[in-house]
């Protein structure tokens, strides 16, 4: 899996909760992504059965039901992992030029 | 809300030309997902005022246009970026450039003429480029730059009608927005820099 910042906010926005049902509206303001952005990571998600999906029973008449995304236990374990890595890498990232790093002149 | 039937109309109209782009065994699902959230946006609590949950329903509903060049099975890369980026704008590109086109063609000495059409070939630039790559940095010039051809061309028309107070109001309409936005830019661009393109939420 490539970490990319929307794939990171799309994760971090699932397991915030990881047991909660989140439909695609909800996940758009909770990752701060377009639809045109968000749809597609979660295809290759569901694709890669990191992430379950499953339609909502109408609770009223005419109601139009909406489709609910969830993290599968491999997509949490996963996204956990991946997580953890991109903020370790983000630790590592060096200095920017022309500013030593702490502790490197004598 | 006034207008709700004809707004959820336009937004569905949107998802169904962006559904149309899928493999002919997904599209309905996808048609029937991204539909059900149209009433949704359209009626989200959380937003305030009605006009910002119009907007950002059919922003969702273009944007699915965006999306579906992307999505896993539909032809992926530039070209299909592209193409999925001009097939809502050519209805508008015909308006915008076809218009001060013909005028010029009409009337070759008058220069708002060729203003307009300037202005109408940067709108045209900039819609497709947001669509290709929204956050580039060549998509923000090209915004810019149709917001100050908008304005050069209302100021012209006041130039020519002096007495006409349309052009003024619609010229500061322009151009507040754009005095708006560049902070705030400059503001973002120096947070993402300092964050390195991270939240702190997403830590």
């Amino acid at each position: 899996m490539r970490m990319t910042g929307p794939l990171e906010r799309v994760l971090g926005a699932f397991l915030a909760d990881p047991a909660a049902p989140r439909y695609g509206y909800d996940l758009m303001k909770a990752a701060r992504l377009p639809s045109g952005t968000l749809y597609p990571l979660l295809a290759r998600l569901e694709h890669q059965k990191l992430v379950a999906s499953a339609w909502e029973t109408p609770q009223q008449e005419g109601q139009r039901p909406r489709k609910y995304y969830q993290l599968t236990g491999e997509g949490i374990r996963i996204a956990r992992l991946e997580l953890a890595r991109a903020a370790a890498r983000r630790r590592r990232v060096p200095t920017p030029a022309g500013r030593p790093a702490p502790g490197s002149l004598g | 809300m006034r207008g709700e039937r004809q707004l959820l109309a336009l937004g569905e109209y949107l998802v169904r030309r962006a559904c149309r782009q899928l493999p002919p065994d997904v599209r309905e699902e996808r048609y029937r997902e991204w539909a059900a959230e149209l009433p949704a946006i359209l009626h989200d609590p959380q937003v305030r005022f009605a006009l910002w949950r119009a907007a950002r329903m059919l922003g969702y509903a273009a944007d699915t246009l965006r999306g579906t060049a992307m999505m896993p099975g539909t032809a992926r890369g530039r070209i299909a970026r592209l193409r999925a980026a001009v097939d809502v704008p050519l209805p508008v590109a015909g308006l915008v450039v076809a218009l001060p086109a013909w005028a010029v063609v009409q009337a070759p000495r008058d220069a708002l003429n060729y203003l307009r059409l300037a202005w109408g070939l940067l709108f045209v630039a900039y819609l497709i480029r947001s669509r290709v790559r929204p956050a580039g940095r060549m998509t923000a010039l090209l915004g810019t730059s149709a917001i100050l051809a908008a304005w050069a061309v209302l100021l012209g028309g006041a130039a020519l009608a002096p007495g006409d107070w349309v052009n003024y109001v619609l010229a500061a309409v322009v151009l507040l927005p754009l005095l708006a936005y560049l902070p705030f830019a400059w503001w973002h661009r120096r947070r993402q820099a300092r964050t390195g393109g991270h939240n702190a939420a997403d830590r």
